[in-house]
């Protein structure tokens, strides 16, 4: 690592400015994937300004909607009573990633900036588009069983790495952010985006833009939610497939659903065909696979991945039978 | 905001004071805001930036296992390089040095933490535990006990990370069953194998209602 | 001489790990731990090509960064005397050329070393490290096992050349037969200490090095051997590893690297390597396509089987391993056939990985057991009762001791086997298909050779001393049993001294050795030092000798707490404190060297390995449930340790069969996930419950005590038992390895 500058500062004013002011400089929260990213090499900031003093840890509760900052912990959303009471599926998501260290050290921002794990991303002297564009994507006739089916482009292949960012594309969070233009309110399912020629963009913040928070606002899901996340071991580890689902159900019958899946697009995929098919159906078995084998459609893999044409619509209605059974 | 400044005796300056006042005013932020009392000393930008700029180091006051440090480190300097190699606190250990692993997990402010993705200028003001602060003198940690008792370890390398991650497993409340505390340990490989034993050992203790 | 050493006292409590209480508090000091005023790091630049030649190599950049001492390359490296002669002694066993370390602009493969930076930080020298670049002419080169095979070739020696029983290929005859294909990948041993070298010139002529290795003796040498240094002039310390597995079973070239930097700079240097170096510098388990052709008769007798087995090696030397070798002798069985071939590679050449080609082989042949045992319709452990090898088919030889009948029945009692079902994908909870299976291990018992001293002090105090060392098994806690026993001391009295050379020197820890070498060392010892406390207590002023006791043999006394006594009448009695200051003795001081002995046995430790695991259908997630390991190891010295060792290798079992494959981009060449991120190896929330059972009966020819080894019996058996558990959950034979998700979801 370059022998970076260090300030730390103690308002989201001074933290734009510090960027504003500075090309060099990049926000640092929690640090556990630029750390890791800036060991490699992938990312070198001169300058690191440290943000977690900014008072943005607090989570609440604002009419109808969950309020959560962005350096809240993911460990203490995961645990905290309010996010258990109406949004149980966001937590059940934030269990499901990384180790409880790196949640008591991740914030929520940071998690929704992580970037892709894809190997040849991570390898500076290896063809990446995401990193270095214009070098190609390893992935696409490499390996990539742990890669994309959805939305990919010939420039990259590459999956968004995070649990919980899969259960807010569900519930259908805004993200808030403040930069040198103004603050804006970004619906979760625009916040991240699809590769197409500039996959070295993840998401759609522009350059100096801070994440401040998120809103989540009430549903009727509390009772039926459940995050699946299929890997290669039980714990500790990125998904193969994920799927967050969440129903209200009347009796048998579907009020309302909503579904994210992981591990198979650069973005948070939110099935809107699966749940459109979904409400007003009877939450059964076949209604499931039916819907399933919808939100399949597109789908596309690149040889090692293929199995995830199969594991994907399997997982979802796994979950939506396990979201089911809760009552 | 404003009162952000006054707590920290710290008036913040920026050449774009417009842009600034903008963020002060904006509801977004007010919405979000707490008005932390507790936000650390040193948190004023301009006195740590002058710091970054004219010195490769920068000064951190830091408390490891109860004692007070006045240091000078580079800011790239890992919580668990510090430990190692300045402090002589080698029970924290290496195994991937990119939070893969748990070996290096320490707790910092109660939490536990990977020491290997922590960079050390960002513990300023905080407390450090390492497994050296673990025991209190020669009477060990309950764990430490129920980890020689069961056998928890074999090389014994990853054990300082197990421990420190067991002790925030069983006061974290995660520790209610045997595949909880599968789950939560989950951070912390053993190459040896040793998982079932380590169970073992978390369990005994939590469930002796020892004071952890 | 006979009486059943330690068989009769099993009900005791266990002694403690000795050592426990420093790993538990911190205080155990790993290489890396160590402490040394002026210290330097190292850190290894490794090449970006997988196969050529360095054209050109910039280092001014690191040069001229902070706080850096020196970079090392192929250009100025010093040369190393012992490279000069042709062949590099930091070697295994086999043919070819190792690698020499910075010797020309030979690039053989991926991350090889091709600089040394040295900075006076290690945040220092990890930055400067990545300023070095270099410029290369390329190579064509080889990376995968499969679509090499046509360049296979049988392994130089004698040991490696095809074997026959009986008719060639006999089992094509049977009636009723299998053959398959298995393929394992690549496992890396990733012990969770990283590999590192402290290397300080105490004088130009005195060198003491800290490092990663498995045998003090055998790094000295080869360290001797490359920089013609006598090896008096050497220390080599490695009293705490961090875990091994095989990794440490040769001196590798960071290790001369190590040595060599901390003379160009004059200052004590510690190299630690970075995870992914971990990957591929170090060694790893090879990649084997195994075939098993294996037939019976109707009623379930083996008639033949054929083992074929191609592993990949590097491009510059042989390495090889015993992964056919199972077959020749663990079944009875008239017609056996195997052939083993090695694949030369672009990579790091492999080293032996716990279990090592047993594991592999085993993988194939007890899985190909299971599918002629499903092809008869018999249960598997029926299909192995009925081919129980009574005498060695291969020696033409009895056992030593061989258990392995009491393995099957204690642990199909334990795990509960009569709950199996006879038909694959009969047995179903919810959405998860049940599943049991087994696996057999067996490995050759060691004994070595190896030279203990004991010196019983004035507070009745034992200090043993020996060279060999300790990477997790519980080698001093072992030593600590043997002695309190033969000497009737409490486990506290005993104190050891290991782990270094200047010891009285003894064995490196591989191949399930320690156990069965250096405990027989310690009994011999011990029983010197009582054969001397026995004539000691005929001189005059004896409290036996004014007892007029006289002429006693050690078969006369009773060596407990701490004191010698008469059996006849124990009111005669001294302790060892009394025994030493009534002699005018300081200390009581013995040495002996003890040696296995070449027996007209065959000696083998067996195992049995026993899951009982779920299926999920959907995800094809596998939830192993209930594990039950069962050894025959002859006398259990240490059951603590023993049983966590068992553990450890299930452990290490559930990894080869369900995750661990390192991914080889063969495009460039070098591997894609060497982190533990990528790389999976099991965590906790993987692990069942693993139960152990020890036969605990006694061989009565391998030592006293009669001990064999179990290190590798641990992990031998395991992945065949999990994918012949899957394949009863499932009905689905997976023969590629790892087991992951992909392969069992169903729909």
């Amino acid at each position: 690592m370059i022998n970076f500058d260090y300030i730390r500062v103690s308002t989201p004013t001074a933290a734009v400015d510090a960027l504003a002011k500075d090309k060099a400089a990049q926000w640092i929260a929690g640090g556990t994937n630029l750390i890791d990213l800036m060991k490699k090499g992938v990312l070198n900031p001169q300058k690191l300004v440290d943000i977690n003093n900014l008072p943005l840890k607090e989570i609440r509760k604002e009419g109808k909607v969950l309020r959560i900052g962005a350096l809240a912990l993911n460990s203490d959303v995961s645990e905290h009573e309010l996010v258990l009471q109406s949004q149980p599926l966001l937590a059940q998501a934030l269990k499901a990633g990384a180790s409880q260290q790196i949640r008591n050290m991740a914030t929520v921002g940071g998690n929704m900036m992580q970037r892709t794990r894809c190997p040849y991303f991570y390898n500076p002297d290896m063809p990446c588009n995401k990193r270095e564009p214009g070098t190609g994507c390893g992935a696409l006739k490499g390996f990539n069983r742990m890669h994309a089916i959805f939305g990919t482009s010939d420039k990259c292949i590459a999956v968004h790495p995070s649990d919980m960012c899969i259960a807010l594309v569900a519930l259908d969070a805004t993200v808030l952010v403040a930069g040198p233009k103004g603050e804006r309110r970004i619906p979760f399912q625009n916040f991240h985006r699809l590769p197409g020629e500039l996959p070295q963009r993840d998401n759609t913040l522009e350059r100096g833009e801070l994440i401040l928070g998120l809103e989540i606002p009430d549903n009727p899901f509390a009772d039926h939610v459940h995050y699946l996340k299929v890997r290669d071991r039980s714990s500790y580890a990125f998904a193969l497939v994920s799927v967050a689902a969440a129903l209200a159900l009347k009796g048998k019958t579907i009020q309302d659903v909503r579904l994210g899946m992981g591990g198979v697009a650069h973005k948070p995929w939110r099935l809107v065909e699966a749940e459109s098919f979904l409400k007003g159906k009877q939450a059964t078995e076949a209604v499931f696979r039916e819907a399933a084998n919808l939100a399949m459609r597109g789908a596309k893999g690149y040889g090692q991945n293929n199995f995830k044409l199969k594991l994907g619509p399997n997982t979802i209605v796994e979950a939506l039978k396990k979201a089911t059974e809760k009552a | 905001m404003a009162k952000d400044n006054e707590i920290n005796g710290q008036p913040e300056h920026s050449p774009d004071q417009g842009r600034r006042s903008f963020l002060k005013n904006s509801s977004l932020l007010s919405a979000l805001a707490l008005a932390p009392p507790y936000i650390v000393k040193a948190a004023g930008a301009e006195w740590d930036e002058k710091a970054a700029r004219f010195f490769e180091r920068v000064p951190l006051s830091i408390e490891v296992n109860g004692r007070s440090r006045t240091l000078s480190i580079e800011p790239r300097t890992t919580l668990l390089d510090l430990l190692r190699e300045q402090l002589a606190l080698t029970g924290t250990k290496k195994g991937c040095d990119h939070g893969q692993c748990g070996a290096c997990t320490v707790h910092v402010d109660g939490k536990r933490v990977l020491s290997c993705l922590s960079l050390a200028v960002m513990q300023e003001g905080k407390k450090v535990t390492t497994i050296e602060g673990l025991a209190e003198g020669e009477k060990l940690h309950p764990l430490q006990e129920a980890f020689i008792k069961h056998d928890g370890f074999q090389c014994g390398y990853c054990t300082p990370g197990q421990i420190m991650s067991g002790v925030a497993c069983i006061r974290e409340g995660h520790a209610g069953s045997d595949d909880e505390v599968r789950e939560y340990m989950s951070g912390n490989i053993c190459r040896c194998g040793a998982y079932p034993n380590i169970v073992k050992a978390i369990r005994d203790v939590q469930k002796g209602g020892q004071k952890v | 001489m006979d009486k059943e050493f330690f068989f009769d006292k099993q009900a005791k409590d266990p002694i403690e790990r000795v050592g426990g209480r420093a790993k538990v508090t911190g205080a155990a000091l790993y290489t890396a731990d160590q402490q040394f005023q002026n210290l330097a790091y190292g850190f290894l630049v490794g090449s970006t090509v997988a196969k050529g030649r360095i054209k050109s190599i910039d280092t001014k950049a690191a040069e001229r960064a902070p706080g850096v001492l020196a970079v090392i390359t192929h250009q100025n490296a010093p040369k190393i005397p012992g490279y000069q002669t042709g062949r590099d002694p930091a070697k295994p066993p086999t043919a070819g050329q190792p690698l020499r370390i910075f010797y020309n602009e030979e690039i053989f493969y991926y991350d090889q070393p091709i600089a040394l930076v040295i900075a006076d930080t290690y945040e220092r020298v990890l930055h400067a490290a990545k300023l070095v670049k270099a410029q290369y002419e390329k190579g064509v080169f080889q990376t995968e096992l499969g679509s090499n095979l046509a360049k296979a070739k049988i392994p130089t020696g004698p040991r490696f050349e095809d074997y026959k029983r009986g008719e060639v290929d006999g089992y094509k005859n049977a009636p009723v037969k299998v053959e398959q294909e298995y393929y394992h990948p690549i496992e890396v041993h990733n012990p969770m200490e990283l590999g590192n070298t402290l290397a300080h010139w105490e004088s130009d002529q005195k060198l003491m090095v800290y490092t990663k290795t498995q045998g003090v003796e055998a790094t000295r040498k080869s360290i001797s051997d490359a920089f013609k240094l006598p090896p008096e002039n050497i220390t080599v310390h490695a009293e705490q590893i961090g875990g091994a597995f095989g990794m440490g079973l040769r001196t590798w070239p960071y290790e001369i690297a190590a040595v060599m930097g901390a003379q160009k700079v004059g200052r004590p240097l510690k190299l630690v390597l970075h995870r992914e170096q971990m990957f591929t510098n170090v060694g790893y388990r090879p990649a084997t396509q195994q075939k098993i052709g294996i037939g019976a008769t109707p009623d379930g007798k083996l008639v033949g089987i054929t083992h074929e087995a191609y592993a990949n090696t590097s491009s510059y030397e042989e390495f090889t391993e015993a992964t056919v070798n199972l077959t020749q002798f663990l079944y009875a069985c008239p017609n056996v056939t195997t052939r083993y071939r090695l694949v030369p590679l672009n990579m790091c050449t492999p080293i032996w990985m716990r279990g090592p080609g047993e594991a592999t082989g085993s993988f194939a042949l007890e899985s190909a057991m299971d599918e002629l045992a499903f092809a008869l319709n018999l249960d598997p452990i029926e299909l192995r009762n009925r081919n129980h090898a009574d005498v060695d088919p291969e020696k033409n030889q009895p056992w030593s001791s061989k258990y392995l009948t009491e393995c099957f029945q204690m642990g199909a009692e334990k795990i509960g086997w009569k709950n199996r079902k006879l038909q694959p994908r009969t047995a179903q909870e919810g959405d998860w298909l049940v599943g049991y299976g087994m696996g057999t291990g067996a490995f050759g018992a060691m004994r070595w050779a190896a030279t203990v001293k004991a010196r019983l002090q004035p507070d009745g105090s034992l200090l043993l001393q020996c060279s060999v060392n300790d990477m997790g098994p519980g080698t001093a806690t072992m030593m600590t049993a043997v002695a309190t026993e033969a000497m009737g001391l409490t486990p506290a009295k005993v104190r050891i001294q290991m782990g270094s050379t200047g010891l009285p020197p003894g064995p490196t820890q591989g191949g399930s050795n320690v156990t069965a070498t250096v405990g027989a060392a310690v009994n011999d010892v011990c029983t010197a030092l009582k054969e001397q406390i026995a004539t000691l207590l005929s001189k005059e002023g004896s409290r036996f000798h004014t007892a007029n006791v006289h002429g006693v043999k050690v078969d006369d006394l009773l060596f407990a707490e701490g004191a010698v006594s008469l059996k006849q009448n124990p009111a005669i009695k001294m302790t060892y404190t009394e025994l030493l200051q009534q002699n005018g003795l300081s200390v009581l001081e013995q040495t002996r060297e003890s040696k296995g002995q070449q027996q007209q046995y065959s000696m083998y430790s067996f195992s049995v390995h026993f899951v009982k695991l779920r299926v999920h259908k959907p995800t094809g997630r596998i939830k192993i449930d209930h594990v039950v390991s069962c050894a025959d190891a002859g006398t259990i010295v240490s059951p603590t340790t023993a049983a966590s060792q068992m553990i450890g290798g299930a452990v290490g079992g559930i990894g080869m069969a369900m995750m661990e494959d390192l991914v080889i981009d063969h495009r460039f060449g070098r591997p894609i996930n060497n982190n533990l991120a990528d790389y999976h190896v099991p965590v906790n929330a993987d692990i069942p419950n693993v139960d152990v059972v020890f036969v605990g009966k006694k061989d009565p020819y391998i030592n006293q005590m009669g001990s064999k080894g179990l290190g590798e019996i641990a992990l031998i058996g395991m992945a065949p038992a999990i994918a012949n558990a899957v394949f009863n959950a499932t009905g689905k034979r997976i023969r590629t390895l790892p087991i992951t998700p992909d392969k069992l979801m169903e729909g």
